[in-house]
């Protein structure tokens, strides 16, 4: 069964940096998004970040949480699904 | 200086300009007791050491110049370049010691003075041409414009520390060589309320290039600024600061580029390429009549066919209308 919020950010990664020829169920959830894998550079890094924090109402504040949130799908889930408001997470 | 490192986690390249610390207070203390008939011919004294001692400096300059004038450049000529730079970081330095110079806007730039005073806030775009890098430093004090300033911190920075310590109240700056806090920098910059301003010849640390003709090749320029702006939804402008009369600074601007939400984002990159060009062709007029302005004593910025080493985009998936 999927997870509606690891299928959210699938798709926001692929919306938001109008990634070509790249589907969001072709993205692995353990798929490194920065350096390898996707392979974003610090501007799509940034751009992601501004997008989560106006879907999600959340903040990332400094480089490690960035680090550390964006390093998978799955812990960006694990980072969104911590510091949202509830009502906001997909269902 | 340019933009944005390529990964969060690069390391930072080795400061430059590793010069002496007591350098630039010893050229206070002459410039305060030396009158200038004194003072300027020793300062041609010192450039023509620096000549000496600076080999890659002095080979960047021979190819820019040769470039620039289409034949070898005479020795002189290298040595005018050298004293122009020398020339434009003695008015930082005075500036740095209150001695700030007059601003006097461009015929056909008076848009700039109107934009800055609306109270709306932008990124500002600049070269390491002629005064330029005192316009970030001036728009606070002249303005009251608050400015973030993207900068490389370097070895040897006692002119932007003073800078920055006497209009602290309108200056912060962004150390480029700290990528691990650059983007938050950034994002908090832009929060909290300020225009940010950054140089846009350079293509060390910059994560998104384009090509540009400029100075008869196609060359990279970073184009980050116009990423930048598109995320933040923010204008851009891009500024020059060229010595006019004794004691002056005029200021050239670019008309205000604006991300345009009705448009698709390849649109508005088109557009901002387009922005960007017309700039660089004002640039290159201006070059072409002072040639010595172009403070980069580095590689000129390569032809399009040419990846720089430290600004090729690794493989990965192709990314539409950005």
């Amino acid at each position: 069964m999927t997870d509606p919020l690891v299928d959210r950010l699938k798709s926001l990664i692929v919306e938001a940096l109008k990634l070509e020829g790249v589907t969001p169920q072709e993205i692995a959830d353990d798929e490194p998004l920065i350096g390898a894998g996707l392979n974003l550079d610090s501007i799509d890094a940034l751009e992601l970040v501004v997008r989560l924090e106006k879907e999600f109402g959340i903040k990332i504040s400094n480089s490690e949480e960035s680090r550390s949130a964006l390093a998978s799908i799955q812990s960006l889930a694990a980072f969104v699904r911590e510091r949202a408001d509830p009502a906001r997470l997909p269902s | 200086m340019s933009a944005v490192a390529e990964s969060p986690s690069a390391p930072p390249p080795a400061a430059r300009n590793p010069g002496p610390s007591w350098g630039y207070r010893f050229i206070r203390l002459l410039d305060r007791v030396l009158p200038e008939f004194l003072f300027r011919p020793l300062r041609a004294a010192g450039t023509w050491v620096s000549l000496a001692l600076m080999p890659a400096q002095r080979r960047h300059s021979r190819a820019y110049l040769h470039t620039i004038f289409g034949r070898e450049p005479r020795l002189i000529e290298v040595f005018r370049h050298f004293f122009a730079f020398e020339e434009a970081l003695m008015v930082k330095l005075r500036a740095a010691n209150g001695r700030i110079p007059r601003t006097v806007l461009a015929p056909g730039s008076e848009h700039f003075k109107t934009f800055v005073n609306s109270g709306r806030h932008a990124f500002l775009g600049t070269f390491h041409v002629g005064h330029s890098d005192l316009l970030g430093f001036l728009l606070g004090p002249v303005e009251n414009h608050r400015v973030f300033m993207v900068r490389q911190r370097v070895g040897n920075s006692h002119d932007t520390d003073r800078l920055g310590s006497l209009f602290g109240q309108w200056i912060r700056f962004i150390w480029v060589n700290e990528p691990e806090n650059l983007l938050f920098a950034l994002k908090d910059a832009v929060a909290s309320g300020g225009s940010v301003a950054m140089k846009c010849d350079r293509l060390e640390f910059s994560a998104k290039t384009e090509a540009f003709e400029f100075l008869g090749a196609r060359r990279l320029f970073p184009f980050t600024i116009y990423h930048l702006a598109q995320i933040f939804d923010l204008p851009v402008l891009l500024t020059l600061g060229v010595p006019g009369a004794p004691g002056e600074t005029l200021i050239y601007s670019s008309p205000r580029w604006e991300p345009d939400r009705s448009v698709s984002r390849a649109e508005n990159l088109r557009r901002a390429h387009a922005h960007f060009q017309d700039f660089l062709r004002e640039l290159e007029a201006h070059l072409r009549r002072n040639p010595y302005l172009w403070f980069n004593f580095l590689e000129l910025n390569p032809p399009a066919n040419v990846a720089p080493a430290d600004a090729a985009p690794p493989p990965r998936p192709q990314q539409s209308g950005r």
